[in-house]
């Protein structure tokens, strides 16, 4: 319908949603503080900001899944109320989350018809009916599970695909997307972005959700960024430039890490790996890690990094391989031992395996750090004041932005929490530090500190290993970095030869060298 | 997107600042209340010193299994043996000292051993065969019931009970306080102390609240569980032994009941304070609730089916009170 409107020369379509000075506070935290934005049928609209900025908030008001404390949204122009998700619907947006919710028993047809009204004969769900239906919209988003099979296994680009079927079965006017690139593969991302601007062609809009500024540009005709609870820019044109958003989401220019000397990385190998195997993930791992280096593991998502790091901490058991630390053998059954031998892990999902998000930050500082907090050594009883002096300090060395040590951690911004759950593994500086992503979903600003901080533990003789799926992030941090494809290292780069060009060229070249023609 | 979100979802911030009052201090409210509203109606019977001890007496015995189950749930993990398990161990230290003359101290250490040996199993089902907790307890249980039966052939086992052992739950041994309230008031104040002030005791929070950040900080998160079951055992084998005490017999079914009770009372004790979360404290004043609910009711006379009626309206509030805040504290 926009594409009408275009053709009779409308200057600029009137917006489908748009929300006016929004506010909202939760307890006594104000999360918006008055944010407007405004999204025109068929438009593809990114919305930037750092964690913490009020995107998750201004998306659950849209969801009906939270009220605005002040200001309106207005749909077709309408003020309106939107209240609950099920009018949400109605009103024809379609949510898809970074924990994308599914029925994994169930089939890929009945998610996609998951409480939607379904058409029926005789009383019972004509399933043959509705699959003619919804087979030509599932071809066009490309999904190539076919309908009948179950949810479960499949990948998460095809459980994207998946949800904006779902979107467009239900004739979804605006799909809000969160995220959409967080686990997706540059090849799966290609084919979401052809997708979205398919979309953006039949004229549903798309609110892009995204800490990725190539994808941002790369996308959408416009976007609006938020910073500390207001909507601080608006840019579209000319103006839609990468310096111009970062200027707008950090607030002032970013600090610039130089990259650190390898003078440190010189010190003598504190984890020798050899021949490390465990089907099908991890073919063959074989590598030296030094005391004092940054040495970063890169390629694709599936190219077995993170489970190569679980075989390191002892949360999988290897088929093959041995392992030295500091000369000695090193073969941990579960986390537990490896944490006892010098080993810490920053996972990957810092909320559900990182941190308990109820209980306050000096609770989740000290759980590594039990015997540094025991009010008498002799005795099992931990002294609160020790307990809260040793948070005091690790917020105070890492600036971490929390109001006191008995804060919830859940409370924390992303970066925040981040930097939480790397502050319990200073204090007990264990041998060798593995950090899985540490800086997804994490803003601009907090990254920096983060990267800096991985530095100092480094320089400190710490030996850290950093996996990372962002080709920008290991240039930056690392000393030595490792290439992984189909669970091999295909690649080793070291010092000034570890550039974002030669990370991804590895990975594709591996990739595709192992590829049938 | 949780359904109770869903129900608060439209309330103002004053609302729910004072729904978040109601859901953290609502049970204390309701116990103040219920003082108030017992003494007026019954000046002479209840609010005096002789009824009070008497119902912290009998409640100790409650409190004590109560207590065990906060550590199996703190654990993430449910109990559903603790009322067998209580009922065989009453039977048996019974049976130990009449049958084959034991001395009372050998005879509840071997029970309390039994218990321990009982969390044990509960603990090794979960975590190593990952059967979930409500049916590894539920059939563990069951099999003790059957050994009860099995040992007792179901007669209670009535004459021949010694009276020191009568004295262990009649006796007031200590500035006239009776034993089950110093017995209560150490097992309590011990676990309190494992758990809110001890090392072991922020593993057990860790491990309750997200197991796959406490196996990933490098907490054994299986032994934890075992032992949480572990504690939960030797208290209903405390509770079995104080109630054969009491009653002077090993009757097979006779602490059954006290399951319910502690749920109740360590669901309560979650809304109580905290978000949601249990803790020992808590399930000592859900304790007091209902057996403080109960008295009343004695009190008045009411009807024997009003007791039922009151323990399964109570659980009720008392899961939903700590769910309302949970999600309060989410939201």
């Amino acid at each position: 319908m926009n594409a009408m409107s275009g053709s009779m020369g409308t200057p600029a379509a009137p917006p489908f949603i748009s929300a006016v000075a929004v506010t909202k506070s939760y307890g006594g935290a104000q999360a918006l503080r008055g944010v407007s934005l405004s999204i025109a049928p068929g438009e593809v609209h990114g919305l930037v900001g750092a964690n913490g900025a009020g995107k998750s908030t201004l998306i659950k008001i849209l969801a009906g899944l939270t009220e605005p404390d002040s200001g309106e949204i207005l749909v077709d122009g309408q003020p309106t109320a939107i209240g609950s998700p099920h009018r949400a619907s109605d009103f024809g947006m379609s949510f898809i989350h970074q924990e994308l919710a599914f029925v994994p028993s169930m089939t890929v047809l009945e998610n996609i018809m998951l409480g939607l009204p379904k058409k029926t004969r005789f009383g019972m769900v004509d399933w043959p009916a509705i699959a003619r239906e919804v087979s030509p919209i599932a071809k066009r988003v490309g999904v190539t599970a076919p309908l009948h099979a179950t949810a479960k296994g499949l990948p998460t680009a095809e459980n994207w695909l998946i949800n904006i079927t779902r979107a467009l079965v239900r004739k979804a006017r605006l799909i809000v997307m969160d995220e959409p690139t967080a686990s997706l593969s540059a090849s799966e991302c290609q084919k979401l972005f052809a997708i979205i601007r398919d979309l953006s062609a039949s004229g549903v809009a798309v609110l892009y959700v995204s800490h990725r500024l190539d994808e941002i540009l790369d996308l959408c005709g416009q976007v609006t960024v938020f910073r500390d609870g207001r909507s601080v820019a608006e840019l579209a044109g000319p103006q839609l430039t990468r310096p111009a958003l970062v200027e707008a989401i950090v607030g002032g220019t970013v600090e610039h890490l130089p990259k650190a000397g390898n003078e440190a990385a010189t010190g003598e190998i504190v984890l020798s790996v050899r021949g490390l195997r465990r089907l099908p993930k991890v073919r063959e791992a074989s590598f030296d890690l030094k005391r004092g280096e940054v040495l970063g593991i890169a390629g694709l998502v599936g190219a077995g990094r993170s489970e190569l790091a679980r075989l390191l901490y002892g949360a999988d058991l290897p088929d093959a391989g041995t392992m030295l630390l500091e000369g000695r053998p090193y073969a941990p059954r579960t986390p537990a031992a490896a944490v006892r031998a010098g080993l810490g892990l920053v996972p990957e999902e810092r909320r559900t395996e990182g941190l308990l998000l109820t209980k306050s930050v000096a609770f989740n500082v000290s759980l590594t750090n039990l015997n540094a907090i025991l009010a008498n050594a002799m005795l099992p009883f931990i002294s609160s004041r020790k307990r809260t002096g040793m948070a005091e300090k690790i917020i105070r060395d890492l600036s971490i932005k929390a109001r006191s040590p008995d804060q919830p951690v859940g409370r924390l911004s992303g970066g925040n929490q981040q930097k939480v759950v790397i502050g319990r593994w200073l204090q007990s500086a264990p041998k060798v530090l593995v950090l899985d992503e540490p800086t997804r979903g994490v803003d601009i600003g907090a990254r920096g500190e983060i990267h800096r901080l991985i530095r100092d533990l480094a320089a400190r003789g710490m030996a850290v290993l950093v996996i990372s799926s962002e080709p920008d992030e290991l240039p930056d941090l690392c000393d030595r970095a490792l290439v992984m494809a189909e669970g091999r290292i295909v690649r080793e780069l070291s010092d000034r030869h570890v550039t974002r060009s030669a990370i991804i060229e590895a990975s594709y070249a591996a990739a595709a060298e192992r590829v049938p023609a | 997107m949780s359904d109770v979100g869903y129900t608060t979802r439209r309330l103002s911030p004053n609302a729910k600042a004072a729904l978040g009052v109601f859901a953290r201090y609502g049970t204390i409210i309701g116990l103040v209340v219920m003082v108030i509203v017992f003494s007026i109606l019954s000046p002479r019977a209840f609010p005096t010193i002789t009824n009070f001890t008497n119902v912290l007496s009998q409640a100790s015995l409650a409190m004590i299994i109560a207590g065990g189950l906060t550590m199996a749930v703190i654990v993430g993990e449910l109990d559903l043996s603790v009322g067998y398990a209580a009922s065989l161990h009453g039977v048996l230290v019974t049976g130990l000292i009449v049958q084959n003359q034991l001395p009372i101290p050998v005879a509840i250490v071997i029970v309390l051993a039994l218990g321990a040996l009982i969390g044990v199993v509960n603990g090794l089902i979960v975590t190593k065969l990952k059967v979930n907790s409500v049916i590894a307890t539920l059939g563990v249980g069951t099999i003790l019931v059957g050994l009860s039966f099995a040992y007792s052939s179901g007669v209670p086992i009535v004459s021949g009970v010694p009276e020191t052992f009568l004295q262990l739950a009649l006796g007031r041994w200590l500035f006239g306080i009776p034993n089950p309230i110093i017995v209560m008031a150490l097992v309590l104040g011990g676990l309190w102390l494992l758990v809110e002030r001890t090392a072991v005791g922020q593993e057990i929070q860790a491990v309750g609240g997200n197991p796959a950040a406490a196996r990933l900080a490098g907490i054994n998160v299986d032994r934890i569980k075992i032992f949480g079951f572990v504690l939960s055992g030797m208290c209903a084998a405390l509770t079995g032994t104080l109630l054969a005490s009491r009653l002077g017999s090993g009757t097979t079914n006779a602490a059954d009941a006290y399951l319910l009770t502690a749920f109740a009372a360590v669901f309560l004790g979650s809304a109580t304070l905290r978000d949601g979360e249990f803790h020992i404290l808590g399930t000592f004043i859900g304790s007091l609730i209902i057996v403080l609910g109960f008295n009343g009711l004695n009190i008045f006379g009411a009807p024997t089916y009003s007791q039922f009626v009151f323990q399964g309206a109570i659980l009720i509030v008392a899961v939903g009170l700590a769910s309302l805040g949970r999600s309060l504290a989410e939201s």
